[in-house]
């Protein structure tokens, strides 16, 4: 992080408004809840959307990760692998690799 | 030794150590709750029931949201403060930010303990009720005229304890007992350690007797034996006799001097009949069952795993009767036209498939109850809040009560107040805001720590300060992205 006295001074008034932005994103977010979109899956991704868009705010701006280090960038490529690994792991539970048997029809 | 790179940069790192330190940790954190979002994911792909949707209490979730993001901007703010020399200012927005964590903890815990006085009782056709045990629930015994207890010879995970496990369901005085001795005596710690002494002394008596017999069978064997293979045999049976220290179980028997009233709750026993009750220590009770039906003040009617929705277990004149019947007919009709007139096309025809809309299932089959009588006919045709807009004030002004129903036990399959044991989507729910919320009373700590104690380092060598605001810092802003997902997964979507 800068220690330029300035650069901090600049980004005091960015944190307001970010902090800003992001309640008012959380509002949107109970409201887009309200509206039936044609499945609820759609609801569920259009909010999900919307949360990592919020969350990429706070990484990048609160947490400083805007301007860091490569080190840091390199620790966290490794993290967010694994956690996208994680999160597609529920797939297996649909299509079990030891017993798939190929996308066909079983009913014809 | 002062710890190195505290201020300035490692050269090979081009970072405070602190920093790095942080980072590492913050990646494991996401891999924690990765885990832990990804059985979300698996919990709900799976789930044999409709998944809960604004189940809980969105008002409430959403100024936790609104404080956790206020507090990551006055965070980040103390730490700007900081690097300004703005002490007072620094101070300030530490204080706010540990104040946030608070108020948050405090909706926290009211959320937690609405859920824990919140019931849900599922009936054997499907229809679930949901609300309140105006006095809990207990199962009624009359006329207990003895107590069975079970002395184990070895330790096991069950043993007698009827002074912590039966005497404190009992209604009224308890009687003195009759003891296998013959005496009659209060039943205490003291004279139940005293029973149990005497009845494992025996048993163990009995164990020795037994090895006793099996030992000389097995040496008379071994004297009368020719063969190789009777030789064998007899030796055989000789260890077996030396090994054996098996010491048996005890059934002991006491009689009250006059018969006992019980009433347990469900945690205090294992089950019962209609003549004995088994309690968690294995006690049996034998006596009459005299109540064992649920009194529940009723605010919803779940219908959606009933095939008939109009024919639900819920109405039945010994519940909830025939007006309410017609009350929920009303608003689920009213619901399915609102849907059907709102997805519609030029030719009149659906442009959405009305069996799967799971708003449409739970508006129409999930219906609430906002009064003590049903409302009048025709109000749940006029808004979609008929029930609430008729509901009549009591002498308070707040809104009237529930209507209460006595359900029969033979009617329940399962009952269960909103904790993990309901089903699994609380279960999900209060593992991850229950882990969310140590983060949010652990960052709070540090911060806490940071603000209170490091007074002089804030005088004397403020940028160390500030990196270490910065590195707390950063754990609070996870902790607050944490929550920017499980607020849309667990309250909205």
């Amino acid at each position: 992080m800068s220690d330029n006295i300035e650069e901090i001074q600049k980004s005091v008034r960015k944190y307001i408004i970010i902090g800003v932005a992001l309640l008012a994103l959380s509002g949107f977010t109970v409201w887009l809840s309200t509206v039936e979109l044609p499945t609820h899956s759609l609801n569920i991704l259009v909010g999900m959307i919307v949360a990592t868009f919020k969350a990429s705010l706070v990484a990048l701006i609160f947490m400083h990760l805007n301007h860091e280090r490569p080190v840091i960038y390199k620790v966290l490529a490794f993290t967010v692998v694994f956690a996208i690994v994680l999160f597609v792991l529920f797939i297996l539970s649909a299509q079990d690799p030891l017993v798939f048997e190929g996308f066909y029809d079983r009913n014809e | 030794m002062d710890i190195p790179y505290t201020v300035s940069a490692r050269p090979d790192t081009g970072l405070y150590n602190a920093k790095i330190g942080i980072w590492l940790f913050l990646a494991s954190e996401v891999m924690l709750f990765g885990g832990l979002f990804s059985a979300y994911i698996f919990l709900r792909v799976g789930a044999d029931y409709p998944w809960p949707v604004w189940d809980l209490d969105v008002t409430l979730g959403f100024w936790n949201t609104v404080f956790l993001i206020a507090s990551s901007v006055t965070v980040v703010m103390a730490w700007a403060s900081i690097k300004l020399r703005k002490y007072t200012q620094y101070k300030l927005c530490m204080l706010a930010t540990i104040a946030c964590a608070a108020i948050f903890m405090v909706n926290k815990s009211i959320e937690y303990s609405k859920k824990f006085q919140h019931y849900a009782v599922k009936l054997t056709d499907g229809t679930i009720l949901t609300g309140h045990l105006p006095h809990g629930y207990q199962v009624k015994f009359e006329n207990v005229d003895a107590l069975e207890l079970t002395i184990v010879g070895s330790n096991k995970a069950v043993d007698a304890d009827p002074v912590n496990h039966v005497l404190t369901s009992v209604v009224g005085d308890v009687p003195k007992f009759k003891f296998p001795s013959g005496e009659e005596k209060e039943l205490n710690k003291a004279t139940f350690a005293e029973l149990r002494k005497a009845t494992r002394a025996a048993a163990y008596a009995k164990m020795q007797e037994e090895r006793a017999k099996m030992n000389e069978t097995a040496e008379k064997a071994a004297a009368e034996a020719t063969t190789d293979f009777a030789k064998y045999e007899a030796a055989r049976k000789l260890t077996i006799a030396k090994n054996y220290h098996s010491i048996p179980d005890t059934k002991v028997k006491l009689i009250p001097a006059s018969p006992l009233k019980v009433a347990a709750k469900p945690s205090q026993f294992f089950g019962y009949t209609g003549t004995n009750i088994t309690f968690i220590d294995g006690t049996i009770a034998t006596g009459k069952l005299v109540d064992d039906k649920m009194t529940l003040e009723v605010d919803g009617v779940d219908t959606r795993a009933v095939a008939q929705s109009d024919k639900s277990l819920a109405f039945d004149h010994r519940y909830l009767g025939e007006a309410w019947q017609k009350a929920f007919v009303a608003s689920r009709d009213h619901h399915i036209a609102e849907f059907e007139n709102k997805y519609k096309d030029e030719n009149g025809k659906l442009t959405r498939d009305k069996s799967k809309s799971a708003t449409l299932q739970k508006e129409s089959l999930f219906y609430k109850l906002n009064s003590a009588t049903p409302p009048a006919e025709g109000a749940a045709h006029g808004d979609k809040h008929g029930a609430e807009a008729h509901a009549p004030a009591d002498a308070h002004g707040h809104e009237a009560h529930h209507p209460t129903v006595v359900i029969e036990k033979k009617d329940i399959t399962f009952f269960s107040n909103f904790t993990p044991k309901l089903n699994t989507y609380y279960a999900i729910y209060f593992t991850l805001t229950g882990l969310h919320g140590l983060h949010v009373v652990a960052g709070a700590g540090v911060l806490a720590y940071f603000l209170f104690f490091n007074g002089r380092m804030l005088r004397e060598d403020p940028e160390h300060l500030a990196n270490r605001v910065e590195v707390g810092g950063l754990f609070w802003h996870f902790v607050d992205l944490v929550w920017i997902f499980l607020f849309p997964l667990l309250y909205l979507l």
